[in-house]
């Protein structure tokens, strides 16, 4: 059992606030996990510092046992570990394709050559592949979150980050993209991290979820231990939250 | 396929139009006049590789032209050496220069490379004037040697210069460091995502922009056997963007229409006299309003009826 990412106390603050506190956790390599959290829980804090968006200033994150302090976030990309982002990030004024084929084109895989060939491939497994020739402008919401995971699985990496892959869904379209996630993990053995504020979405998809509060892990655990955590629930329902937005 | 049959056909048509004015028209004047507008071509399309696909405005392209007029004018007067060593050293003194502001500003977010290149180039101004002894001051240095004795033929190199730096310009826009230069101008932190050093894209693109900027710039002290700080101007580069804009900013071939035809508007308003300018900025301000993509590029694409 080796761990492919090893975070240790990491922390980080914003003048007074303290966004990320004393953090530490590990992911096995095949893995699939959550983390949860109210909003301002420090969730994407937490992701920014991982992909190196914004620098650490205590503790230790290391990938396949190898630091990634101080890494630019394009070479950690490079070192197999991809992102999307909460809010859709599409290259605007681009095909779909176009889009694809710049995550081709990152130097831990453009080696491999075969850019369009790949670009296509991915395209159709994440279900975008008849609209390759679209504008990334004219697609419809639920195909730009498609478009996110397949931008980031263009780099083939061994670890992928989905910050809140089902925001702004639909409830039909939140079931097919769940099922797509599952896919990437059982075919491609992918090892996944997720972010989610409700644990609904979480239920079927990841074996063990990390609740976050206030910049703090407050718990680790299976999701349906997770639903009963007293502090799980402390911390949404103090927050006049619907208890785990499962209301 | 067939796009491309049509694309070369527009080129191949604009380089026989081209070739043919001249002759058509047997007036020196004349020739001087379209020799300068191919010239604001050359920077005109290479301010639009750097700033057009990646979207960082460049306010100070005459840093580049002027960085390279001086040198091609040093090489001439001060060290007597052939006016053709001057293309090789305005490419090389501008890709210095590039370096100098690229490296400390593209790595930021924000306008800060925009506003180096804009003070830069004034700075570098307001450096010839300072440093007259060697500069010649407001004067400038005259009495460089031509490449060419021949008008015609100095037309003619502008022209092969021109039609070469678009074409690998545009041939590197349409490869993969084109459609990187474009994520970055869509999204910066996506593109990072994707796994790219944007910063490496970016200030190699700005080299490439400043060499092509550079070797302009020398080509015009030859042209003119002169050059003065007006190089350096504000103004110039100010001029670069709006004939950018008139072509069709991020189509590489588009500001070369923008560059020429708007470096011959005023010569054509001619007969308007003092009133000239006025029509003139009219002219720009409707093609802007209306046309905010540009005017040249917009009208080839409808011209060759795809997208």
């Amino acid at each position: 059992m080796t761990a492919l990412l090893k975070v240790e106390h990491l922390t980080k603050r914003f003048g007074g606030l303290v966004a990320v506190k004393d953090v530490s956790f590990e992911l096995e390599a095949g893995e699939i996990a959550g983390i949860l959290g109210p909003n301002g829980a420090g969730k994407t804090t937490l992701f920014n510092l991982l992909t190196g968006f914004i620098a650490m200033d205590l503790g230790t994150v290391e990938f396949e046992g190898g630091s990634l302090a101080g890494l630019a976030p394009h070479r950690i990309v490079n070192r197999g570990l991809a992102r999307t982002f909460q809010l859709c990030r599409p290259f605007r004024g681009m095909s779909v394709f176009e889009n694809v084929s710049v995550g081709c084109l990152a130097p831990r895989v453009r080696h491999s050559g075969g850019v369009e060939a790949r670009a296509r491939r991915i395209l159709g497994q994440v279900g975008l592949g008849a609209k390759a020739a679209t504008p990334v402008d004219a697609l419809p919401y639920g195909d730009l979150r498609r478009l996110e995971i397949a931008r980031a699985l263009a780099t083939e990496p061994k670890l992928l980050l989905l910050d809140e892959p089902f925001a702004g869904l639909g409830g039909n379209e939140i079931e097919p993209l769940s099922a797509l996630i599952r896919k990437l993990h059982a075919e491609e053995g992918l090892t996944i991290l997720i972010i989610e504020h409700k644990l609904r979405e979480f239920m079927q998809l990841v074996r063990r979820v990390i609740a976050m509060d206030f910049g703090e892990i407050i718990a680790i655990g299976p999701p349906a231990e997770i639903v009963r955590h007293p502090r799980v629930v402390e911390a949404y329902i103090g927050r006049t939250e619907a208890p785990l937005g499962i209301a | 396929m067939r796009r491309l049959n049509k694309d070369a056909i527009g080129a191949v048509s604009v380089l026989a139009i081209l070739a043919l004015a001249p002759l058509v028209a047997r007036s020196d004047y004349f020739t001087g006049i379209l020799t300068v507008s191919l010239i604001f071509g050359i920077w005109a399309v290479s301010w639009d590789f750097m700033s057009g696909l990646t979207g960082r405005e460049n306010f100070g392209h005459a840093l580049f032209i002027g960085a390279g007029a001086y040198s091609a004018a040093f090489i001439d007067s001060k060290f007597d050496l052939s006016p053709w060593w001057g293309l090789p050293a305005g490419a090389f003194a501008a890709v210095l220069f590039s370096l100098i502001v690229g490296f400390p500003t593209l790595r930021l977010r924000g306008p800060y490379f925009a506003l180096a290149m804009l003070a830069a180039a004034t700075i570098m101004q307001r450096l010839t004037r300072i440093f007259w002894q060697y500069t010649g001051g407001e004067e400038g240095i005259p009495g460089l040697d031509p490449l060419f004795d021949d008008p015609l033929a100095t037309y003619y190199f502008c022209l092969l210069a021109l039609a070469l730096t678009t074409a690998a310009l545009l041939a590197l826009a349409q490869s993969s460091w084109g459609t990187i230069l474009r994520a970055i101008r869509g999204d910066e932190a996506a593109c990072q995502a994707a796994g790219i050093n944007i910063t490496f894209y970016k200030i190699v693109s700005l080299m490439i922009s400043a060499a092509c900027a550079g070797m302009g710039g020398a080509l015009y002290a030859d042209y003119q056997q002169a050059v003065t700080p007006d190089v350096f101007a504000v103004a110039l580069s100010i001029t670069l963007i709006i004939m950018v804009y008139v072509g069709g900013m991020g189509s590489i071939y588009g500001p070369v229409g923008g560059a020429i035809v708007l470096a011959l508007l005023p010569e054509l308003l001619r007969g308007l006299g003092e009133y000239r300018l006025w029509v003139y900025s009219i002219i720009l301000m409707f093609i802007l309003f209306f046309s905010p993509g540009g005017l040249v590029a917009p009208l080839w694409r409808r011209l060759r009826g795809t997208p």
